[in-house]
């Protein structure tokens, strides 16, 4: 019984220890530059191709229910002939204090120790909660059981499980693929290497503008960039902290400097 | 699935995939034996991806491909990081290759038609009774002495497959082998045919250029070598150097557009008179390079004249000139906006002849001619068009068609009336692997593997100022009872007989083409460079995905014979302004592009990057134009022709002129499986038939339209809910002025 | 109980307490065809309306409704909202009017405080319809098991788990307690198996004077702890929402703003129910235009309550001057068709009560039958509209998404409120609807015999 005590007392000690809730073993970020990104939506695909992503059909798309984990983004400003169209390439954002991480009731949601903001499907009761509070719409709903009609179901990732009905998904950043890096740099004794792991996106894209990397690694490209003075976040204001780190796209101002 | 079950799909895959890779034996049936798994085959193992090399042929790019694979099955389709067209990257229209693959769709089995012709009524029929059938009906033709009336109609298919297919013809004593594809991007070759001496389209080299000056190229969708140039355009914006310059014209800004740093809405049509003016704005002002022989021709093209007809004011004009001859390396690139008139070459030619005013051909950052550098020598025969196979159809000089890869009943316009020169063939065989609309005319369909289940090679046209061979390896076994392209010639030839057989006497495409790469591989001592002789080149280049050699710089110039071609006017378009106040554009889309992305899942669900729009066409016009005709967005329009008539919902889209309306191609298939068939509408059947009669082109943007409003119809269905940013803050820029201090800061 | 004086009579006319007994007893034993007819509807409504379409809901997955992304909570939730906050006034109402020794409560208080109870019932059920998985809800409830799972007490919906089961407890409690004297007398007159039942409810009963002695405690006790209890499940079901970043949802005026929302939608509902109750059960007798005239008050206090945390919800909004709060709230003022809605709202909530200023409106049982549904329409649709006009206006345009309720929702709308007429129908044939011994208090002496108070 004392030891048991004790080493209650010893946990609740290391829980005031300072850092211990922000010390991470990877802090996973993904920069994005949108001054390369030309908006052809190859990661889209590579996204649904990986991540098993179903193909739900027009009407539930015309329901806004489509499952891209990763969509473009699009705007728009003026009008013609000075027309200024910008992409943004958004996923979950895995903040470091994610709104939706609050709303779980059971936990379905939580941070890991990798810096990643990760869904168990098996533990998900279908609350919404986590989808209302996101702030930046990733979240997507299995409203169905889907199907894929033979043989496209060939097709599937083994790596990544297809989800049944009523539980939330979202972008992982290639939880599958982090895990096998992991595992490969375990069996050859050694630590993950900067590049060893590219999210299906990252490793699609054709302009390269899209970077994956540990943030604890301070010789890692996205820790370089993210020093970048173009550097931002989506909806920084809202203090969700998170993990894409954006860089400003180069654009005029809108006078061009011949009219 | 029970768990019984998926071991045993397991085996079935593992079978397929290895005899498929190791001897080359793709034929064979999956299921005809299940091997347990305590003598696993040594590239299968559970749960561990094996990657195969591969080359995409989606599109002709010539993309190189790493396909993952477990269990036998295909998962992924990635670009593959070593090969110099992609470099690592895959467009949105390949990486769906495995859809195409695993189709629900795809025809299984030969076929055999049972109603009459266009319904797609076929009974299924035996692969022996297939091949006798056709050969059966090659053999009567030859024995009548209507070699000649044998005709092949194929995609533009390069490498091996397509010698083979042209020996088979010429063989069987035919010479009518033609290529047919709706973006052949012919024009550009022709246009460097005339200029350069090479009947292909150059190199671009967007990486290093500090001015990319495009005319409707819309190099970031489809565009030629998308991922090529996309991957350029990255670092040609934030690489080790100066950031780069993108200025697009064309009418409808599009993706690629969408990323410009400057937008000239040129009239449609008069985008190559700018092209000179611009061009002769650089001579007069002394900026040129190299203008010694276009010093007279281009004088008549004043930057004041073009001003009015361009719809571009002179002193824009003048900036891009200047901007254009002082930034070292410039660029220009003869996309849509100027060589998808009826006039193509004469455009392609322009943006040739600007290109060196300015000095920029043959320099890095510049173009750079391609060369046969391997030795292939391919040719394009720019007197094989779609109308004179129309015609020779039409005069009974068609007994045989044989088709594969080209759909041109979707891809020509109503007004060509191919279907009408079709019902006059006697006997029409596919190859295709899917229920296209030209396909649905077959009497006889010898179903295809797809390009993941069959052997095969690709030379990259345009290639990348260096030699590149790769090669296509099947990566799992064939999914449905088809065969490969190249056996079903080899064991057609063995069927005919004759010197048709003597001619062509592989065992298998596999053996041809390994053959075909021995001859290459003597040919090009480089290649024996670091190998232990053929076998382990071979399989050095099975494992790399092929063989590629260092940069080759060659330069040309535009000789003064290609002045001949230049129109030096604008574009005509078909319809009286008057009754037809709209010009259209017709595009490729980035996921559908000429159609054939229409029957992929993941593509119609793709939003369409400029519009959001999933599962259907739209006609893009701009606002000001939709709200004086009354219309709001997704109502139903239709778009009326001299030609025909469509209809389509209409979307409120600022980035297009207001005498303009563009469609997106590849939806409004009649046939091409369940995703396809009975979506939107086809721009093309509404088009004139044109061609450029110098190269064969289409001609897409050719003709005027009217917009009435339509009866109600398909639902236009939009991902996006509000295009404007409201002051978010969304996407944060900053200005190339405070982009230049930044980097003064941070160096 | 409670010391009272003639003066006190709610009841007005004279009555005897022997016709007291019996006028509540009959209510459950004399039944008419019409009581049949209305149960039959209520039962098949809530079979035909609510559980077959939610079968149909969880045979094929959320999708039949319209929720979508971003807009994942909907007409459900709003209903769990509308209920919860229907549930609130019966048992607070009570409480406080009896802490506070208010004697018009008497006559009306038990029914109240059933409907407190049924409300909450329906509003737990809509919790399980909303739910992706509702047959993973325990998941939700602190259960030891051997994988160590356990609850994230971050969560509002968390603190939403126990105190509504917390609140639907002591409400079921208070009910209980209150009613044990009346049971008793239920007990002595009827007969058959009802005896048997209501003998067992009565826990044996005597009424003996320790007996009312630790009855009051235990009563006093409850309708102390249900004060704060029934202020907190709203706040709680506020943050809900308010906890949450999105614009329109995430106000720190929510948690009164609920209270008071609740506790003025729960007063009409009462009103509502009072008049369609004693005009059924013919007992206009013990609710009388009095009772009215005080819940009006009480009615247009509320209202003026609302009104003011309304007009302070949009300033705030307006005031943050931000484009997602701007643009949440042109969404909801003046884009059809929540337009109409909101507009609609203030008429319901906020100009008509004012007709309770007047006497004459407050007494006048058409008035109060008026404004009373128009209060209850105005309640449910502010929480419509605090969901459906919050979420499809969140912070990336590109998601906005508009919600329209599909008819498997609207369906279990109205099957709710067959739920809730159901079990209100069996309540008033299965449990004395009207306190006996307290409406016997207001009643007073009777004349020709002196003695106690029964």
């Amino acid at each position: 019984m004392p030891g048991f005590l004790e080493r209650i007392a010893g946990k609740l000690k290391s829980y005031r220890e300072p850092g211990y809730y922000t010390k991470l073993d990877h802090k996973w970020t993904m920069v994005i530059d949108l001054d390369k990104c030309n908006g052809c939506e190859a990661c889209v695909v590579a996204c649904y191709a990986e991540n098993n992503l179903p193909v739900v059909g027009k009407e539930q798309c015309e329901k806004s229910r489509a499952f891209s984990w990763l969509r473009i983004e699009r705007y728009v400003e003026g009008e013609y002939p000075d027309v200024k169209v910008k992409f943004i390439p958004v996923m979950c954002q895995h903040c470091m204090k994610a709104p939706c991480e609050t709303g779980c009731p059971v936990y379905a949601t939580y941070h890991n120790q990798d810096g990643l903001n990760v869904q168990v499907y098996n533990r998900c009761v279908g609350t919404f909660t986590c989808a209302t509070y996101c702030t930046y719409d990733v979240r997507r709903f299995n409203w169905f059981t889907y199907k894929w009609p033979k043989p496209l179901e060939a097709q599937l990732n083994p790596d990544v499980s297809v989800r049944e009905m009523g539980v939330m998904e979202k972008c992982t950043f290639c939880i599958q693929r982090i895990r096998s890096a992991k595992d490969t740099a375990k069996d050859e004794a050694r630590p993950v290497k900067d590049g060893d792991i590219k999210p299906a996106c990252s490793q699609s894209c054709p302009t390269g503008a899209i970077y994956f990397g540990d943030m604890q690694d301070p010789e890692s490209v996205v820790a370089k960039l993210a020093k970048s003075p173009r550097r931002y976040r989506l909806l920084e204001e809202l203090n969700a902290d998170p993990s894409v780190i954006y860089l400003k796209r180069v654009m005029g101002d809108g006078t061009s400097s011949h009219e | 699935m029970k768990r019984r079950d998926f071991l045993k799909f397991i085996g079935i895959g593992g079978v397929g995939a290895g005899a498929g890779f190791v001897l080359g034996k793709v034929s064979k049936p999956p299921g005809a034996k299940l091997i347990p798994y305590l003598i696993p085959p040594e590239d299968i193992v559970p749960g561990v991806a094996t990657w195969y090399a591969s080359v995409c042929t989606l599109c002709g790019a010539g993309c190189g491909t790493l396909v993952r694979v477990m269990e036998g099955r295909a998962k992924k389709v990635e670009g593959n990081p070593g090969h110099p067209v992609n470099r690592g990257g895959l467009c949105a229209l390949g990486q769906s290759s495995v859809q195409a693959l695993y189709n629900p769709d795809r025809i299984t089995k030969p076929l055999k038609r049972k109603g009459p012709r266009g319904s797609g009524e076929y009974a299924e029929i035996t692969w022996d009774e297939a091949l006798k059938t056709l050969a059966g009906n090659l053999t009567e033709l030859k024995s009548k002495n209507e070699s000649e009336k044998l005709h092949l109609l194929a995609s533009p298919l390069g490498g091996t497959i397509d010698r083979l297919a042209g020996e088979f013809v010429s063989a069987f004593g035919s010479s009518n082998y033609s290529h047919y594809g709706l973006f052949q991007r012919k024009n550009l070759a022709f246009a460097n045919l005339s200029a350069m001496g090479t009947a292909s389209v150059p190199h671009y080299d967007i990486e290093n250029t500090k001015y990319l000056l495009s005319f409707g190229a819309d190099f970031a969708s489809t565009w030629v070598s998308p991922v090529n140039y996309s991957n350029g355009y990255g670092k040609m914006r934030q690489g080790a150097g100066e950031r780069g310059k993108l200025v697009q014209v064309e009418p409808r800004l599009s993706l690629t557009g969408a990323s410009a740093d400057e937008w000239v809405p040129a009239k449609p049509g008069t985008e190559a008179l700018l092209a000179l003016a611009i061009a002769n704005t650089i001579v007069e002002k002394g900026l040129a390079r190299d203008a010694s022989a276009w010093r007279g021709v281009l004088s008549r093209y004043k930057a004041k004249d073009a001003a009015s007809v361009c719809d571009v004011s002179v002193e824009r004009i003048e900036a891009m000139a200047v901007e254009f001859a002082r930034t070292r390396p410039s660029l220009a690139i003869a996309g849509d906006s100027v060589s998808s008139y009826e006039n193509g070459v004469s455009g392609a030619i322009a943006v040739n002849i600007l290109n060196q005013v300015a000095g920029n051909i043959g320099i890095i950052g510049g173009v750079m001619p391609n060369g046969d550098d391997l030795g292939n020598g391919k040719k394009i025969d720019f007197g094989r068009k779609i109308s004179t196979l129309i015609s020779a159809a039409n005069a009974g000089k068609i007994k045989t068609l044989i088709v594969y890869g080209a759909n041109p009943v979707f891809t020509t316009p109503k007004a060509a009336r191919l279907e009408e020169a079709l019902s006059k063939v006697p006997f029409i065989a596919s190859f295709s692997s899917f229920m296209d609309e030209t396909t649905a005319h077959a009497d006889i369909i010898l179903p295809a593997h797809t390009s993941l289940e069959d052997w095969g090679d690709d030379f990259p046209d345009p290639g990348v100022a260096a030699p590149v061979a790769s090669l296509i390896q099947p990566v799992v076994g064939p999914v449905f009872d088809t065969k490969s392209l190249g056996d079903i010639f080899i064991e057609l030839a063995k069927a005919v007989g004759g010197n048709v057989a003597g001619k062509i006497n592989a065992p298998n495409f596999a053996e041809y083409l390994k053959a075909s790469w021995k001859g290459l591989y003597s040919r090009n001592r480089e290649m024996a460079a670091g190998t232990l002789g053929f076998e382990d080149f071979w399989n050095k280049a099975l494992q790399r995905g092929g063989w590629w050699g260092p940069s080759r710089k060659r330069t040309a110039t535009v000789s003064a014979r290609a002045g001949e071609h230049l129109a030096g006017t604008p574009a005509r378009f078909e319809g009286e302004e008057a009754q037809y106040p709209f010009y259209l554009i017709p595009y490729a889309q980035t996921a559908y592009m000429d159609g054939r992305g229409a029957n992929l899942p993941w593509l119609q669900e793709l939003p369409d990057p400029m519009t959001s729009v999933v599962w259907g066409t739209w006609v893009e016009i701009n606002p000001k134009t939709a709200a004086s005709l009354g219309l709001k967005e997704g109502d139903m329009v239709n778009i009326e022709s001299p030609f025909g008539k469509i209809s389509a919902p209409v979307y409120l889209y600022p980035g297009i002129r207001p005498d303009t309306v563009a469609v997106p191609i590849g939806q409004g298939h009649s046939h091409y499986g369940r995703y396809a068939k009975g979506r939107g509408a086809n721009p093309i059947e509404i088009l004139p038939f044109k061609e450029d009669p110098l190269s064969g082109e289409a001609a897409l943007n050719s003709t005027r339209v009217r917009i009435t409003r339509g009866a109600t119809g398909e639902r236009m269905v939009k991902m996006e809910g509000s295009t404007k940013e409201l002051g978010r803050g969304i996407v944060q820029t900053v200005s190339p002025s405070e982009f230049k201090r930044m980097k003064k800061e941070v160096v | 109980m409670a010391p009272h004086h003639m003066s006190d009579n709610q009841t007005g006319n004279a009555i005897s307490y022997k016709e007291v007994n019996d006028d509540v007893v009959r209510t459950m034993t004399e039944t008419g065809k019409w009581y049949y007819i209305a149960l039959a509807g209520a039962f098949s409504g809530f079979l035909a309306f609510w559980i077959l379409p939610w079968a149909y809901q969880i045979y094929k997955g959320q999708g039949v409704s319209g929720l979508n992304t971003p807009d994942f909570w909907g007409i459900y939730l709003t209903n769990f909202v509308f209920w919860i906050g229907i549930s609130h006034s019966g048992t607070l109402l009570s409480a406080i009017l009896f802490i506070t020794k208010t004697p018009w409560r008497r006559s009306i208080y038990r029914s109240a405080e059933a409907m407190t109870f049924f409300s909450v019932a329906t509003a737990a059920v809509f919790i399980f319809v909303h739910m992706g998985r509702p047959w993973n809800f325990y998941w939700t409830m602190p259960y030891p098991n051997q994988r160590q799972l356990w609850l994230n007490f971050q969560s509002p919906l968390m603190f939403d788990v126990f105190a509504i089961s917390t609140y639907a407890t002591s409400s079921m409690i208070f009910l209980y307690f209150g009613s044990i004297p009346d049971l008793a007398a239920v007990r002595d007159r009827v007969t058959g198996w009802r005896k048997q039942v209501y003998s067992a409810l009565a826990l044996g009963w005597r009424g003996t004077d320790s007996e009312w002695h630790w009855l009051f405690k235990a009563y006093t006790f409850f309708a102390v702890f249900i004060i704060p209890l029934a202020v907190s499940v709203h706040s709680i079901v506020s943050w809900d929402f308010a906890l949450s970043k999105v614009p329109g949802l995430a106000k720190t005026i929510f948690a009164p703003y609920f209270v008071v929302g609740a506790i003025y939608s729960g007063s009409a509902g009462i009103v509502t129910l009072m008049i369609i109750f004693r005009k059924a059960m013919k007992i206009e007798k013990y609710i009388t235009l009095n009772h009215f005239d005080k819940l009006g008050m009480l009615l247009l206090v509320m209202s003026l309550l609302w009104s003011y945390i309304n007009v302070i919800e949009v300033f705030t909004g307006w005031y943050a001057n931000t484009s997602a709060e701007n643009e949440t709230l042109i969404y909801r003022m003046f884009t059809t068709p929540y337009a109409y809605m909101f507009w609609l709202m203030i008429v319901t909530n906020t100009i008509l009560p004012l007709l309770f200023i007047f006497k004459k409106c407050r007494t006048s049982i058409l008035a109060c039958l008026v404004v009373s549904l128009g209060i209850n329409v105005g309640m449910w649709l502010e929480r419509y509209l605090i969901l459906t006009t919050s979420l499809p206006r969140k912070f990336l345009p590109y998601m906005w998404h508009d919600y329209i309720p599909s008819w498997v929702e609207i369906s279990m709308t109205l099957g709710s409120f067959c739920f809730f007429a159901m079990l209100f129908l069996l309540f008033v044939k299965l449990w004395p609807s009207v306190s006996i011994y307290e409406v016997k208090e207001d009643i007073g002496i009777p004349m020709r015999r002196g003695g106690g108070h029964h």
